[in-house]
């Protein structure tokens, strides 16, 4: 035990004085301020052009109201800051073009040729039929710019709300009165009353989306990034000792599994520190700006470490199994891949999970050793969260895979490691676990 | 005196190929105790059993005294061929790390790396990075890392190869040193002139077995005094021919020769052939035997 602590300790100040560890602590944050920052500055810069399209009016009726509704999105206008398609920070200018004596062919040509020399960034059609409740015909949009959507999203809501007031004008139906007899009650989502220690009833809180959902994504992620940070440190650490040959040296004062285990430990408290910083920076970021610390409980805090430990070591283990088995690491590449299938596809399941946390597959992929870190954290962190004989089953298949996963690297590792030259077969290795 | 190691009967094989058959042998506590032989004869697959990194399929290995190795493992260092060395960490931090899992305190090594650094030529190059080091640093730095934690056994693979004539000379000084203090060393080697002057006892594996095991003087003593070192003015061409020469190792300006019958007789014959500058009747040096066995038939 005492060469597994010093093999551990090495490997952790090794591991948190590195590049990558300083990398790794500092990502998140990094990545979040940049995704906030950049969304916000974007947001104001990237579409900063006035757009000027033509509007050809096979109803008559249309083309009027439209421009004078597109006045009142402009920028700095009452309406600016709610222009469908996003905040307005530049103008969209309905030009009005008579179709009354052309061929619509002719006149799409030209507007077309209009539209190619910039003069026009696109032109709209409202055929005649439009207005008629019972037709099928449509808005025609044509642009040379098939990616932006901000114009054809203002189109959709704001051409339709004059359509629609149109419709309503010729039957006339008082729209503001449909409006408020047609007004929808909405479901408020609540949860359960309780009774404090005192014995007097609590009322139910409203649901809070941020904290329904924002923990399970925060938990799943946190899991999924310090299981990336730790697992492709320890098979680099495993493939720099093989091929300088520090390993012979080291089994000179140790036996394999001394070392393997100590690489194993390092790499867990390294995991441990990596993620109790996120979790630390999470909740102090959360209760700064909406009080959200007190969603995360103790619960859901020892579960997290617990399945953490247990990730680090049985995905540690098959990193570690995987390095001693390749002679460099472009060998261990392709060895990899269906290792981080193991990882990725647990992720991409978490969106049905997450719509029924307690149904039959949430329940099953959640057993599952390899999909448990990430499917059963994601269950325990949605409320009410999977009965208790789930998660205590979920953890003890997740322990026994463990620690077959464990002994089998170790076998793989002990005979791994003085292979030089060679990276081993699957079949061979196979036959290294079972010797 | 006890022995630091007894091998009886070890045999290890690969794949059903024997590396290592039925191998018996002992090294004196306190002796230098050289392994020769061809490469591929299984001195690394036997060194690195007596170190348990590798499990004989056959045969008891005791090491200083202990018939389980591993439990003698902090008593004994081990520096393998080809070694290398962790990069990113300062010499001291290596250096400890490697004397901890020996068994060492802190304190204690860093006296040990103090000591060592400065008798290798590196004083106050402890807290350099290991990837600034020279090559001829670097092995130096290795040599510490098997020496640091004064082991009682040191066993040695290939330790002068690569080395340039001044760091050869520093590691074989360490060498001596540490048997000095009382360790037993073990070391491989290709350098038969090294092996002459510093073993106590030469051992040579040839195909996995056993062909030569004792000290130098009892070696030479089974192949008898058929060798002669000569310099003549006609050199190897000199010899061409001649019936009383069974092999010719030609140093350019010396040459010596197996001679087969009286080296008398054959004196004669070659100074009626040309003129003699030098003939001495020697035993065959360790080189010579070494060919002699391991050359091809």
């Amino acid at each position: 035990m005492r060469k597994i602590l010093i093999v551990a300790q090495t490997e952790f100040a090794t591991l948190v004085r590195s590049k990558a560890f300083i990398a790794s602590v500092l990502l998140l944050p990094v990545m979040m301020v940049l995704s906030v920052g950049l969304t916000r500055a974007t947001k104001r810069v990237s579409d900063d052009k006035d757009r000027t399209f033509a509007i050809v009016d096979y109803t008559g009726v249309l083309a009027q109201p439209l421009v004078a509704v597109a006045r009142m999105f402009d920028p700095g206008s009452a309406f600016g800051g709610l222009r469908p398609g996003g905040p307005a920070t530049s103008r969209f200018i309905p030009v009005e073009v008579s179709a009354s004596t052309r061929q619509p062919d002719e006149l799409r040509l030209e507007l077309s040729d209009r539209v190619r020399k910039g003069e026009l960034f696109a032109f709209v059609e409202f055929p005649a039929n439009v207005l008629d409740p019972g037709g099928e015909a449509r808005i025609q949009y044509y642009s040379d710019h098939p990616s932006y959507a901000n114009l054809p999203t203002w189109l959709t809501a704001i051409a339709n709300g004059v359509i629609i007031n149109e419709r309503f004008r010729r039957a006339s139906i008082d729209r503001a009165l449909v409006a408020r007899l047609t007004k929808q009650a909405s479901v408020e989502n609540n949860g359960l009353f309780d009774r404090d220690a005192s014995g007097r009833v609590q009322a139910a809180e409203t649901v809070d989306n941020a904290r329904a959902f924002g923990v399970p994504a925060a938990v799943v992620f946190l899991m999924f990034i310090t299981i990336m940070s730790s697992g492709p440190a320890l098979l680099n650490s495993v493939i720099e000792e093989k091929m300088s040959r520090i390993s012979e040296v080291l089994m000179g004062s140790l036996t394999p599994f001394e070392l393997m285990a100590g690489k194993l430990l390092g790499s867990v408290s390294v995991s441990i520190v990596l993620s109790a910083l996120y979790v630390a920076g999470g909740l102090a970021g959360a209760q700064y700006w909406g009080g959200y610390a007190s969603v995360v409980t103790l619960h859901l805090l020892a579960w997290f470490f617990i399945f953490l430990v247990m990730s680090i070591l049985m995905f540690g283990s098959v990193f570690i199994a995987v390095g001693a088995a390749c002679s460099d690491l472009k060998d261990s590449q392709g060895m990899m891949t269906p290792v981080m299938m193991l990882l990725m596809i647990p992720m991409f399941l978490c969106v049905p999970i997450l719509r029924a946390p307690d149904g039959t597959m949430a329940t099953v992929l959640s057993l599952v050793p390899t999909a448990a870190p990430f499917l059963m954290m994601l269950r325990i962190s949605l409320a009410p969260g999977p009965p208790g004989w789930q998660i205590a089953l979920s953890a003890a298949l997740m322990a026994a895979t463990t620690v077959v996963a464990i002994w089998a690297a170790a076998k793989i590792f002990r005979t791994g490691m003085l292979m030089q030259g060679k990276t081993a077969t699957l079949t061979e290795m196979v036959r290294w676990v079972r010797a | 005196m006890s022995d630091a190691i007894v091998l009886r009967g070890v045999t290890k094989r690969f794949n059903g190929t024997p590396a290592v058959s039925e191998l018996s042998l002992a090294v004196p506590t306190g002796s230098i105790y050289g392994f020769i032989g061809p490469n591929g004869s299984g001195k690394t697959t036997t060194l690195r059993m007596i170190m348990r990194i590798l499990l004989p399929d056959q045969g008891e290995i005791e090491v200083l005294g202990l018939h389980d190795s591993a439990t003698a493992r902090d008593r004994v260092s081990y520096l393998p061929e080809e070694r290398g060395l962790y990069k990113k960490m300062t010499i001291r931090r290596l250096l400890r790390y490697y004397g901890r899992l020996k068994g060492g305190s802190l304190a204690g090594l860093d006296k040990a790396i103090d000591e060592w650094m400065e008798r290798v030529g590196l004083p106050g190059l402890q807290d350099r990075q290991i990837e600034t080091l020279s090559k001829g640093m670097s092995q130096k730095v290795q040599f510490i890392a098997a020496v640091v934690s004064n082991p009682e056994l040191l066993i040695l693979d290939e330790p002068f190869s690569g080395l340039d004539p001044v760091n050869a000379q520093v590691v074989k000084d360490a060498v001596l040193e540490m048997r000095r203090r009382g360790t037993t060393v073990v070391f491989s080697t290709h350098d038969m002139a090294t092996a002459e002057r510093m073993c106590d006892r030469i051992f040579m594996i040839f195909n996995g077995g056993k062909v030569l095991d004792g000290s130098l003087e009892s070696i030479q003593d089974q192949y008898g005094a058929d060798t002669v070192r000569l310099r003549t003015s006609g050199g190897a061409l000199a010899l061409a021919g001649m019936a009383e020469v069974e092999a010719v190792n030609d140093f350019g300006q010396l040459q010596e020769v197996r001679v087969a019958g009286d080296p008398q007789m054959f004196l004669a014959r070659l100074a009626a052939r040309t003129v003699v500058y030098h003939f001495e009747i020697t035993r065959p040096s360790l080189q010579d035997i070494f060919v002699r066995i391991a050359k091809p038939a």
